[in-house]
């Protein structure tokens, strides 16, 4: 798509010849940079990408396409015009603003530049140029992946007149939306460092894949809900919400009315985005362009301050030395502990998992939305609590494999070079931390909402749960491949036989739900088992402290 | 005749000066080592000179051109080739030279033919249409050599350009640079490490804080440290003395 982009540009050569702009020079640089989106590694994707060769820019749109077709159907069932319209503005303006901040922030933030093309004899005009046109033409794929089957809905159902509109209040949505990410970038440079900058990043992209995995889980469901068929109806705050200007513009399309209403949300339609835009290139993208530059010649200086104060007496310090025998064993607890949180590929990978659990519990104990009070009632004479007690496990155990996984694999020969008697206990601290960081809190949590719904009566099953879980979490450990932590470079992870293990897993996991199922039946045995499941836990600790 | 020409060169961020008015003045056809600690204000000069920091205090003329008002010229006709190995890691050796080549406004099939023969010269010719994200730091360097110097400069910027080069390179690029030297060629090269500098600069000129403490040849410097006046910066570039006591330190605490 690219490429025909770039080809409508060279049809304007001498438009930009009469600007004084360099066309060859232009052209080269808008080339470079259109290859070079091609191959970057999209955060969001990460897990996607194993070859070298695969355009990930192309995966990308496609699936912004194929997630614009599932959305762009709503047009067809809500009966509003005003309603869908909303929906589809909201979605195209949320969609480019969280993929400009995710995505584009390696180009906004990116001062390569400066040392690759500012020695060169390109004018600062060309230069200027050369940017705005690329980012105009990386917009533009976005945009139009995204919006065209909900333009395609809204031209079939409502007309070409309104179809012609949408194209147009799309795309000031988008100016909107770049608007939206260069204001947050600044604020956030204001007032922090470019290390910063990254890190909320981080936390966007953790926020679209949970979304993405929430929209294509939910929406679906949603469609199938009568109680989208209400009527929209104007308040005072919808005057602050640009997706309702674009909606009421293009209602004037479709109905041919001109009250004061209509009139005025048109003109903020068309005024605001392009006044922002105004205000971007005149004052916003230079002084952006500044604080990135002061950013990065202080930030050596200055920027490495950040130390992590009494980091002797930290909480997983002292719980290392609660739970951890040896020394090694304490030393990969905290290590473990610390790096999980600070690494943003583990982060992006495992975090995201977290949010499954959540849609899990949605499918499973509420039936996928559907009669949402029915189930709410039924509840607590129900058992289905058993679901907030094994459901967590699903997502946390995958954290034993991810967290093998490290960009700087290299650093593992770290584990080699000591005189460590028995690597299994290496491994087995950082499983231990796993479990303390992750499972404990979530369990913790699903505890105390099942306690508010349950009563106290459910406390043992709990118990026995944790125990349970405890053990199910092991015996993965056990079947995992033992990688030391943090040894293994991203991407080599190889599938074959992995199928093989999740079945074994799954069979596993239901047998001891099993069990706990028939432990139910009579309370007693809850108290009897759970010394055997203790026992149990214990050997397999044993056991893998005892990994050659 | 005089290529470049420095007067009252002052530079600060925000508030704070890294330069404090250099002033100097080189001939064509000279190795210049431009040598200073850490943070002394190098790079910093090598950017203006090189038209990468436009807004600066004094008076930079490169070439007899004014390098506020003629930065393009400029460009045409020097290289720079930048530390920390900068460039765009996901594209290949080939297309990042014939990019970089085509600023430069030099012909397609002159850009690749030079480029084939370079990279080989530099052991990288089965290597050519790799992308560079796996190369090793010194093998981005040589790109980086390359890219600065594809377009025949009659100046040549480097800034710490042997960082990273493994010890044949390193030769090769002594032995590159000496040649481009009988050429006739101007190479302005910065370093914190003296003893690359020595041995192929016709000039060392030596700043700290912002501002030339000393300029000369190696011998000069070397007479004139030991008079007392320099000695200090002199010992940390050259690396003698205090790091006796530093590593005595060092090892006692291992003791313990």
């Amino acid at each position: 798509m690219d490429k025909g982009l770039l080809k409508i540009i060279k049809l304007f050569k001498t438009v930009f010849l009469k600007q004084g702009i360099d066309f060859e020079r232009m052209v080269a640089i808008v080339e470079t940079k259109l290859t070079m989106d091609k191959r970057r590694v999209y955060m969001n994707w990460r897990q996607s990408q194993q070859k070298e060769n695969r355009n990930h820019l192309n995966m990308i749109l496609f699936s912004y396409l194929f997630f614009g077709l599932i959305f762009g159907i709503m047009i067809f069932f809500i009966p509003s015009f005003l309603l869908s319209m909303i929906m589809m503005h909201a979605y195209v303006l949320f969609m480019m603003a969280m993929t400009m901040i995710t995505d584009f922030s390696t180009v906004l933030l990116d001062t390569t530049d400066n040392q690759v093309i500012l020695p060169r004899p390109v004018s600062g005009k060309t230069l200027f140029m050369a940017r705005l046109l690329h980012i105009f033409i990386y917009l533009l794929q976005f945009t139009i992946a995204l919006s065209f089957f909900p333009w395609l809905f809204t031209f079939i159902k409502y007309g070409w007149l309104t179809g012609a509109g949408f194209i147009i209040t799309v795309l000031l949505t988008v100016l909107l939306a770049v608007f939206i990410t260069y204001f947050l970038y600044l604020l956030i440079l204001r007032f922090s460092s470019e290390e910063k900058v990254k890190e909320v990043v981080t936390y966007f992209q953790i926020f679209m894949t949970i979304f993405f995995a929430l929209g294509y889980q939910v929406i679906p469901r949603l469609i199938n809900l009568k109680q989208l068929s209400y009527d929209f109806t104007l308040h005072w705050y919808s005057y602050l919400l640009p997706p309702v200007w674009m909606a009421v513009a293009l209602e004037t399309l479709q109905s041919y009315r001109f009250d004061v209403v209509h009139v005025s949300m048109i003109c903020l339609a068309v005024v605001v985005p392009v006044f922002a835009f105004w205000v971007m290139n005149k004052y916003l993208a230079p002084s952006f362009a500044r604080k990135l530059s002061a950013v990065q010649t202080e930030g050596n200086a200055a920027g490495k301050k950040k130390v992590d104060a009494n980091s002797n007496k930290s909480l997983p310090g002292s719980l290392s030395h609660l739970l951890c025998r040896s020394k090694a064993e304490k030393s990969t607890f905290e290590m473990t502990w610390k790096i999980t949180g600070r690494d943003k590929a583990f982060r992006l990978q495992f975090y995201p998992g977290m949010a499954y659990i959540l849609i899990f519990v949605f499918i499973f104990v509420f039936n996928g939305g559907r009669d949402m009070e029915l189930h709410w009632q039924g509840l607590p004479g129900s058992n289905r609590f058993l679901w907030f007690i094994y459901l967590p496990m699903f997502t946390i155990s995958s954290s034993i494999i991810i967290v093998a996984f490290n960009e700087n694999y290299q650093a593992s020969w770290v584990y080699h070079s000591l005189p460590v008697s028995r690597p299994g206990e290496l491994v087995l601290g950082s499983i231990k931390a796993l479990f303390v960081k992750y499972f404990v809190p979530v369990y913790v949590l699903m505890f105390a909402f099942c306690l508010y719904i349950w009563g106290i009566s459910i406390a043992d099953d709990f118990a026995f749960g944790l125990f349970n879980n405890l053990l199910c979490y092991l015996i993965f450990a056990t079947l995992s491949d033992h990688y030391l932590p943090f040894s293994r470079q991203p991407n080599t992870r190889q599938q074959s036989g992995r199928f093989l293990i999740v079945i074994l897993q799954m069979i596993i996991v239901s047998a001891l739900v099993g069990v706990h199922y028939l432990v139910l039946q009579q309370s007693w045995f809850i108290y009897g088992l759970m010394p055997v499941m203790i026992i149990c836990c214990l050997l397999l600790m044993r056991n893998l402290q005892q990994l050659p | 005749m005089s290529v470049l020409q420095l007067r009252d060169l002052k530079k600060q961020y925000s508030g704070t000066y890294v330069l404090m008015g250099i002033n100097m003045e080189c001939n064509a056809g000279q190795i210049i080592g431009y040598i200073g600690p850490n943070g002394a204000g190098k790079s910093t000069t090598i950017k203006i000179l090189t038209g990468i920091i436009s807004d600066f205090e004094g008076e930079a003329t490169v070439l007899g051109m004014d390098i506020r008002k003629n930065p393009i010229e400029i460009k045409q006709r020097i290289g720079y080739i930048p530390e920390q190995a900068a460039l765009y890691e996901v594209l290949t050796p080939m297309e990042y030279l014939k990019f970089v080549g085509r600023l430069y406004q030099l012909p397609d099939e002159v850009i690749e033919k030079k480029s084939t023969e370079l990279l080989r010269l530099f052991e990288l010719g089965d290597k050519t249409d790799t992308r560079m994200n796996s190369f090793s730091k010194g093998m981005k360097q040589k790109v980086l050599l390359i890219s600065g110097l594809i377009h025949n400069p009659e100046i040549i910027f480097l800034d710490e350009p042997l960082s990273g080069l493994d010890a044949n390179a390193v030769i090769l690029v002594k032995e590159i640079l000496s040649q481009l030297k009988q050429a006739g060629k101007t190479i302005f090269y910065s370093s914190h490490i003296m003893d690359v500098v020595e041995k192929i600069s016709d000039r060392i000129v030596i700043i700290n804080k912002g501002q030339i403490i000393a300029d000369g040849d190696f011998e000069t410097l070397k007479s004139e440290a030991h008079k007392g006046s320099l000695e200090t910066i002199f010992t940390a570039l050259t690396g003698d003395e205090q790091h006796q006591s530093t590593a005595g330190e060092f090892i006692d605490i291992l003791k313990n």
